[in-house]
């Protein structure tokens, strides 16, 4: 079972910009990406929120494999800038991960 | 039988009944019943036009009984009431016949059968009209005193709107202090200001006007009399405890609610640092900056919501509570303020921030706050961590339905309003309770401060949870109905009453206990024989009393058993 630990956010923000707040969880990034990509982006940013460190890491994948089309944040009714946060998850992968 | 003259209208309404009913065949049909001297068709009766034709009918013709066959008689018995008083005609020997809702609407499949049966209702009308007498409404003067029962923001707010319109008002109050919870809230939604220094302010202005008079630590534990003369017992229990006894017109109720109180080990219920939604408001108000809880810092807070609301079979509180989500909103808001780094979560299974509010909600995840949706099912789980912090068990839906834990130092449950016990107060003033406990209006829409009681109006909290600036608008709206009512000094009743003969009565006392209204009670006649005596101004025109009396002694005005079985030959006879 995940341990929330909530200051994971932080430090995803720390050199980044990173905001999902606005987001209502209602699911048309995720039914529209062209990708099929299952957890992004929704649930990976509720990864980031809850601070799921764990199940972050895990989806390095989903994160790099993001054509950054754009077709989600479009069409996002709350306005969250989705690629925005795929590209500070990227930047963040890269610090933590690939040490770079 | 003394021949009567009857006009009988029969409506298209457009062609919702015309459409359906064959409405030229149902004249033919009744043109020839007896004491009928005109029947006429018309577009709509209800327009000028021909109200003003009725008009002239009754003027012109002398008629002295009127049948309108048309729509329910909740839309127009007023309107065609109204035309036969101004030509002349008691408006009480005047028939509103239904074809629409129980005829043309009910049967668009029979043309036939539709029209047959509009024809027997037109008849039964008739027959009833036939034997219709003149009746008066009975008047009865009223007293300009309203009393307000509960002394909390609704009530406070509404004895000073009765007091502006210029009616005496007595406010009621079991507490020793007034206020009722608002007293004790600091910041409220949607205005910010504080509930102490609401309530400061109303009590200020309850306590200098000269036409309130407020008696704490008292209760009412009778009532008798009629609407617009109602005569009330007053308890008081201070230092000194006496009943007195006053004459009000009208009855306001504003008693307030229960917070619903968990039972120990519901989420964790009594475990050190579960707190409830009251609680944890008041922590909140008496912090000046981040929140400490025993001497420890509060770092992470979960709330976890619809705790003893929509329980489901679990328990008797089936209603969502309405208010409480918006509060738990407000109150995380409050902690965002006072320590922006706190971390707040919320366990919910439907956020319903309503209206506005719904910005309130929008600017809790702004700051921060998590939401987290959990199956009815499965329920959030509390324990004691072995740090002796808290730690909640959640499956959250939003997240592919993975199960995680939140370790918390402080575990919120968002409790909701509850009914309070009253039964005194139920039973003195007779008042409806819903299938929730709750008081019930008429209507929650049309009628949506009155009860079924003429003259009683509930507001505030009692009647379903409310936030404290609805409670406060439905306290101004039960003001307007009472000043309505009482400021013409008079009101006009509905003389359709109950009446027993004192010929028939035998005082066998089955109809003094089956009055809902206890309108009936034992009257001695000169003689010094006991006889039934119904009071018209309490009696409701319910009907329940006359077919239990034995004797057929008591009769409905203007549906009397005689009237009754004309109108059932009526339908019976053969269409042809």
């Amino acid at each position: 079972m995940t341990v929330l630990q909530p200051n994971l956010v932080d430090e995803v923000r720390a050199d980044e910009s990173f905001n999902a707040s606005a987001c209502m969880n209602c699911g048309v990034c995720t039914a529209i990406c062209p990708m099929e990509l299952e957890h992004l982006p929704r649930e990976i940013f509720r990864y980031v929120l809850l601070g799921m460190k764990e199940e972050l890491l895990q989806h390095q994948e989903t994160v790099f494999s993001c054509l950054l089309c754009k077709m989600c944040e479009v069409n996002c009714p709350a306005g969250v800038h989705i690629t925005e946060n795929v590209r500070s998850l990227r930047h963040y992968f890269d610090r933590k991960v690939f040490r770079i | 039988m003394s021949e009567r003259k009857i006009g009988v209208y029969v409506c298209h309404c457009g062609g919702n009944i015309s459409d359906y009913v064959d409405v030229e065949k149902v004249i033919d049909a009744v043109k020839g019943e007896e004491d009928v001297v005109v029947a006429r068709t018309a577009m709509f009766t209800c327009s000028d036009a021909t109200q003003q034709e009725i008009y002239d009918d009754i003027q012109q013709m002398g008629l002295d009984g009127l049948v309108v066959a048309s729509c329910s008689p909740k839309l127009h018995t007023f309107t065609f009431r109204g035309v036969a008083k101004r030509a002349g005609l008691n408006p009480f020997r005047y028939t509103q016949v239904n074809v629409r809702e129980q005829c043309s609407w009910a049967h668009t499949d029979d043309r036939l059968g539709a029209t047959e049966k509009a024809i027997r209702l037109v008849r039964a009308g008739v027959a009833r009209t036939r034997l219709l007498a003149p009746l008066e409404p009975t008047v009865v003067e009223t007293v300009p005193k309203t009393l307000v029962i509960g002394a909390g923001i609704a009530g406070l707010r509404a004895a000073i709107g009765l007091s502006d319109i210029g009616l005496s008002v007595v406010v009621v109050e079991r507490e020793a202090a007034v206020g009722g919870w608002v007293k004790e809230f600091g910041p409220l939604f949607p205005h910010e200001k504080e509930g102490r220094a609401l309530i400061a302010q109303l009590e200020a202005e309850v306590r200098r006007r000269e036409n309130i008079a407020l008696f704490t630590q008292a209760e009412v534990v009778k009532k008798a009399g009629s609407f617009g003369n109602y005569v009330v017992d007053i308890r008081t229990h201070g230092k000194s405890s006496m009943t007195m006894q006053m004459e009000v017109g009208s009855i306001i109720v504003a008693t307030g609610f229960d917070s619903y109180q968990p039972e120990e080990g519901e989420y964790g219920y009594g475990i050190d640092g579960v707190v409830t939604l009251p609680e944890y408001k008041k922590m909140l108000d008496e912090a000046t900056g981040p929140l400490v809880y025993r001497g420890r810092p509060v770092k992470d807070v979960a709330y976890i919501y619809c705790v003893g609301s929509r329980q489901g079979e679990a328990g008797p509180h089936q209603y969502c509570s309405r208010f409480c989500c918006s509060a738990a909103v407000h109150s995380a808001l409050e902690l965002h303020g006072k320590d922006p780094s706190a971390h707040q979560y919320h366990l919910y299974r439907d956020m319903r921030t309503y209206g506005r509010y719904e910005l309130m909600y929008q600017e809790s995840r702004e700051k921060g706050s998590l939401y987290l949706k959990f199956p009815e099912s499965e329920p959030p789980a509390v324990q004691k961590g072995s740090d002796g912090r808290l730690l909640v068990t959640v499956r959250d839906q939003l997240t592919s339905q993975k199960e995680m834990q939140i370790p918390a130092d402080l575990v919120v449950l968002v409790t909701g309003m509850v009914p309070r016990e009253n039964d005194d107060l139920v039973k003195a003033l007779k008042l409806p309770v819903g299938r929730d406990g709750f008081f019930n209006e008429i209507h929650p829409k049309l009628r949506p401060v009155e009860t079924v009681v003429d003259g009683v109006a509930i507001c505030g909290a009692c009647q379903f949870p409310k936030t404290a600036s609805e409670s406060v608008a439905s306290g101004l709206a039960a003001v307007t109905q009472s000043a309505a009512m009482l400021k013409q000094g008079r009101a006009e009743l509905d003389p359709q009453v109950a009446t027993a003969d004192p010929e028939l009565c035998t005082d066998c006392g089955t109809c003094y206990t089956t009055c809902p209204y206890d309108a009936i009670s034992p009257m001695e006649l000169p003689g010094g024989r006991r006889v039934a005596s119904i009071a018209p101004a309490t009696c409701k025109g319910c009907g329940g009393c006359a077919p239990l009396c034995p004797e057929h002694a008591i009769d409905l005005q203007g549906y009397t058993s005689a009237q009754i079985l004309a109108m059932i030959d009526g339908l019976a006879r053969e269409v042809v």
